[in-house]
């Protein structure tokens, strides 16, 4: 595409939208030149902030006019550089879009507008005794819309699915400024399921505008446990061991050794021992009747596979300072090293203990730090790598090793992204994973709703 | 990026490490009140450490438009602090920003010459003097109401000294219900007597000091002096060492970190001399200023060790108060509800104690206020700078209160007092911001304690 970011362009853009709404400013650009993910910096040619769903339809028909690319974004909580814009292209953000329409207990339902955070909405649906139930760890701040285009996942999605299990029905914004109206209560279902396909397209289709959901009712209860592990492997059969006795946790997360110490060290320690290998957060909910012997029979697979301590929460309290050690980890490496690496890739949970070894052995190899926390019961693993961006030699060893730890996923039946999605980051990996005519396939797809080119390009396909 | 552009980074640059644990995970976006409104990144915690991180590495001018207005614009509220998963430092580096901020384009005249007054104990006291006659008179309150708009920031100053009054605390409680008789509540002794501290090894200290402040020394002397009494009431003998001066607060916030040292300096002698093991604060930003002072002279040769030793001392009144148990009062059958100072709670971490101290009123019914834990947008000078968006701040924060049906909103720093005050007075609400110890006092006083 020819871009065209003219200043006539961007007066049209401060019609529509009021001049306040328009950032073009260089320096305030650089807030924008990344998302979640440090490690690509691309500051946006302009920012717009529109209102509302006739908003986004005319902003982006006259951006489409003069052949300026679009790029969706959110909190910009991203992991992947999705959001991220040359500055050939506008950044279409959607703070403003904040307000929750209706929840309607009745049926179930809430239509918000994409840039409700994702935990607002379970406040809002609480006085209902109902919540939305995926919860990316980001949940306090990132946006329903980023949630979609990313089919975000949480810890409580073993039991519960991720996002696509959720929207029920959207308002999308093509780049020609057309609106369509997918699924949604009381409409025809007939036909394909566009929805479906808009979720998880990481901004390349369209801007959702509206969004319908599905809400669920609260869980009488829950059981949460704590075990400790002396060695990693140990942890991820214990895992195995519980899926394997059929049993249905809300969540099953690992953390490792250098977690727990950057967690212990930072000012959020949370109580776990130091000197374990590995630690299992395993969680029941639902209605109480049955919950303690489901805890029971997991504590059970715990010792059988050679736990050093399994602790239980007795208290709300309780359960959130068994909790502290997965939730706080992120920020916790931000004390440790300056630059921090989120991987994101997923294996047959059986594989688990393997990779993990692998993952070791390259972290060793290239003398880097590693850290690992991950949804074990879905086999997704998120290997963080901690260093320096300003040591360039550690910078290439950092890309080297996360080459070669994708490689063990996908060898081992994966695939190299779990919840963050491909982006900027995992776009070289996707060959790895997909055949020519898959990409063809989804070629087309891209095709279908932007056959012009205009949204978020560069992104996802290789 | 010219050179003293280079220069003046500098001193944030040695802030470099406070910086890098941004993780750039933007969890703390939410928590801002500044974001949520203008939602513009460069209005949030993130986009702002952003913009700092944007001068240290050279790539923006201190000058620059956005740096200036963004950096200005931040409330200062530290909501950003607690919802920080990497513990990023936002306060003290705020106030490094700031000052490379007012260093590249000084600031407007009414702010320097503001900050000034505040140095000087002379002019302060004449400014205070007229400040009150303006009260008194009732000048203040008909100006409020006759000034345009448009001139902001009169108009608002004149609101917020108006507001400052009090005054309807004697009556608080008694429209409602009939004063309860005597033999309803019991005689005046039957109200508690000095509780015991169960805890064997913390010893109730006889002696405390007690800081003046300035705004509350000058506006607010009925809350210093219901300070005493309470704290006499409950064992504690207060000094008030005549030689300290303004916390600094209002100068570190602005910039001005050498305004702000060298008042520390003064008050860090002043203590010492008083040979206190505690010094009691009532009022949130100054609490906050005071326990900061280790980090501010971190780098004196001479002071940083004195100024570690005093930040270990200063405690929120509200702190020292719930500590060691407080005596009972008479009941005080009124509806109020709380609202937490940003530098009482987030600063300090100090949630409980004011909402403890309330509840030991017998009979006061205390709601729950929605968005307590928010900015109400005084934020020092920021009403008076900010007219328009510390206005839409404040009014949420009004429609909140005004929503609980209370009779009183209680908040402990007079900034807050008066900023929200204010914004009752615009509202023509009747109803005021008092301080917690005020209510206490009443209590006590209604109980014949004193
Ligand atoms: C600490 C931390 C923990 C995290 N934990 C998890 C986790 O547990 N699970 C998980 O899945 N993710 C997690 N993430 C990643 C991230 O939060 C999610 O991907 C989230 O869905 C992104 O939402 P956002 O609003 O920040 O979107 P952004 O980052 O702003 O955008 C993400 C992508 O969505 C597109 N987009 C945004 N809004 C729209 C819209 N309205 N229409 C179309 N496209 C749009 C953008 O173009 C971009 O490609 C985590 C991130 C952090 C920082
Ligand atoms: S929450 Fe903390 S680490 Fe995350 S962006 Fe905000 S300041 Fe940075
Ligand atoms: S101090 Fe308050 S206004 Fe400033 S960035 Fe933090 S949360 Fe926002």
């Amino acid at each position: 595409m020819s871009a065209a970011l003219t200043s006539e362009v961007t007066a049209d853009l401060q019609a529509i939208v009021g001049e306040q709404w328009v950032i073009t400013d260089p320096v305030r650009l650089l807030a924008y030149e990344s998302d979640g993910l440090t490690a690509y910096r691309r500051p946006p040619g302009a920012v717009v902030l529109p209102a509302d769903t006739d908003d986004v339809s005319q902003v982006m028909a006259c951006l489409a006019h003069a052949e300026v690319p679009v790029v969706p974004r959110g909190a910009g909580t991203g992991l992947s550089g999705g959001a991220l814009a040359g500055p050939d292209a506008v950044i279409v953000a959607t703070p403003r879009m904040n307000r929750i329409v209706h929840v309607d207990p009745e049926n179930r339902l809430a239509l918000l507008q994409p840039g409700v955070i994702n935990a607002d909405l379970t406040v809002a649906a609480r006085p209902h005794g109902l919540y939305y139930a995926p919860d990316p760890s980001s949940q306090s701040a990132c946006t329903i819309g980023g949630n979609v285009a990313e089919n975000a996942g949480g810890p409580h999605c073993l039991k519960y699915g991720v996002t696509s299990r959720y929207v029920t029905g959207l308002t999308v914004v093509l780049y020609d400024g057309e609106v369509l109206r997918l699924g949604g209560l009381g409409r025809d279902s007939a036909g394909y399921d566009l929805t479906g396909v808009f979720i998880g397209s990481e901004g390349c289709f369209g801007i959702a505008t509206e969004i319908e959901v599905r809400l669920l009712p609260i869980p009488q209860a829950t059981r949460t446990l704590l075990a400790m592990f002396d060695q990693l492997e140990d942890a991820g059969e214990a895992v195995s061991a519980i899926v394997a006795r059929g049993l249905l946790p809300a969540a099953l997360e690992i953390i490792d050794r250098e977690t727990i110490q950057a967690v212990e060290a930072s000012i959020f320690a949370a109580g776990y021992p130091v000197d374990v290998e590995a630690a299992l957060v395993i969680e029941f909910d639902g209605i109480e009747a049955g919950l303690d012997f489901e805890a029971e029979e997991a504590e059970r697979c715990c010792w059988e596979k050679g736990a050093r301590e399994v602790r239980r929460a007795r208290s709300e309290e309780e359960r959130l300072a068994l909790w502290q050690g997965r939730k706080k980890a992120f920020g916790a490496f931000g004390r440790v090293a300056p630059d921090l690496l989120v991987q994101d890739a997923t294996v047959p949970r059986t594989r688990l203990p393997e990779v993990l070894r692998a993952i070791t052995e390259i972290g060793h190899r290239y003398g880097l730090r590693l850290a690992n926390v991950f949804h074990a019961g879905d086999g997704n693993l998120h290997p963080n790598i901690l260093f320096d961006r300003s040591d360039a030699d550690e910078l290439a060893r950092v890309e080297q090793a996360s080459r070669e730890i994708m490689a063990v996923c996908v060898e081992a039946g994966g695939t190299i992204t779990g919840e963050h999605g491909v982006g900027l980051d995992k776009r070289g990996y996707m060959r790895m994973v997909h055949s020519r005519d898959v990409l063809e396939v989804m070629r087309a797809t891209k095709k279908a709703f932007d056959p012009w080119g205009g949204m978020n390009p560069g992104k996802v396909l290789p | 990026m010219n050179s003293p552009g280079v220069a003046l980074a500098d001193a944030l640059s040695g802030k470099r490490d406070l910086l890098l644990p941004c993780v750039h995970c933007g969890l703390c976006l939410p928590a801002c009140p500044t974001y949520v409104r203008m939602h513009d990144e460069n209005d949030s915690p993130r986009g702002r450490l952003y913009l700092m991180r944007a001068v240290v590495e050279g790539r923006i001018d201190p000058a620059a438009d956005a740096f200036q207005t963004h950096i200005d614009r931040c409330l200062g509220c530290r909501a950003c602090e607690p919802v920080c998963p990497a513990g990023v430092e936002y306060g003290t580096l705020l106030e490094y920003a700031r000052a490379v901020a007012v260093a590249a384009r000084p600031q407007p005249w009414f702010i320097r010459t503001l900050l000034g007054v505040f140095q000087r104990p002379g002019r302060m006291r004449t400014v205070m003097r007229l400040s009150r006659w303006l009260r008194a008179s009732g000048l203040a309150g008909l100006g409020a109401w006759i000034i345009p708009r448009r001139w902001h920031t009169l108009r608002m100053g004149l609101a917020m000294l108006s507001a400052s009054g009090g005054g309807k605390l004697r009556r608080l409680g008694r429209r409602r219900r009939a004063a309860p008789t005597e033999a309803s509540v019991g005689p005046p002794d039957a109200y508690s007597a000095l509780p015991d501290t169960d805890d064997k090894d913390e010893v109730r200290p006889a002696r405390v000091g007690l800081l003046s402040g300035c705004v509350q020394a000058g506006l607010f002397e009925r809350v210093n002096d219901a300070t005493g009494r309470v704290l006499k009431a409950n064992g504690f003998a207060a000094v008030t060492p005549s030689t300290q001066a303004c916390c600094g607060a209002l100068h570190s916030h602005s910039g001005d970190l050498e305004g702000a040292r060298a008042l520390a300096r003064v008050n860090i002698a002043a203590f010492e001399g008083a040979d206190v093991e505690t010094v009691v604060v009532n009022a949130a930003g100054c609490g906050a200023a005071m326990k900061g002072y280790a980090q501010l002279l971190a780098d004196d040769a001479e002071y940083a060790t004195r100024a570690a030793a005093i930040t270990e001392k200063i405690v929120d009144l509200s702190e020292i108060l719930v500590r060691y148990g407080m005596r009972k009062g008479a009941p005080i059958w009124a509806r109020v509800t709380y609202d937490a100072p940003c530098h009482l709670l987030h600063a300090q971490g100090v949630a409980e104690a004011p909402l403890e101290m309330l509840r030991s009123i017998p009979q006061l019914e205390l709601v729950e206020l929605k968005g307590s834990a928010e900015c109400c947008g005084g934020a020092g000078l920021y009403g008076i700078t900010h007219g328009e968006l510390a206005q839409s701040i404040g009014s949420d924060k009004v429609d909140a209160i005004l929503e609980t049906k209370a009779e009183a909103v209680v908040t402990g720093n007079p900034g807050c007092m008066m900023h929200i005050g204010a914004g009752l007075l615009f509202r023509g609400a009747g109803i005021e911001a008092i301080h917690p110890v005020e209510l206490v006092d009443e209590s006590y006083r209604r109980g014949g304690l004193y």
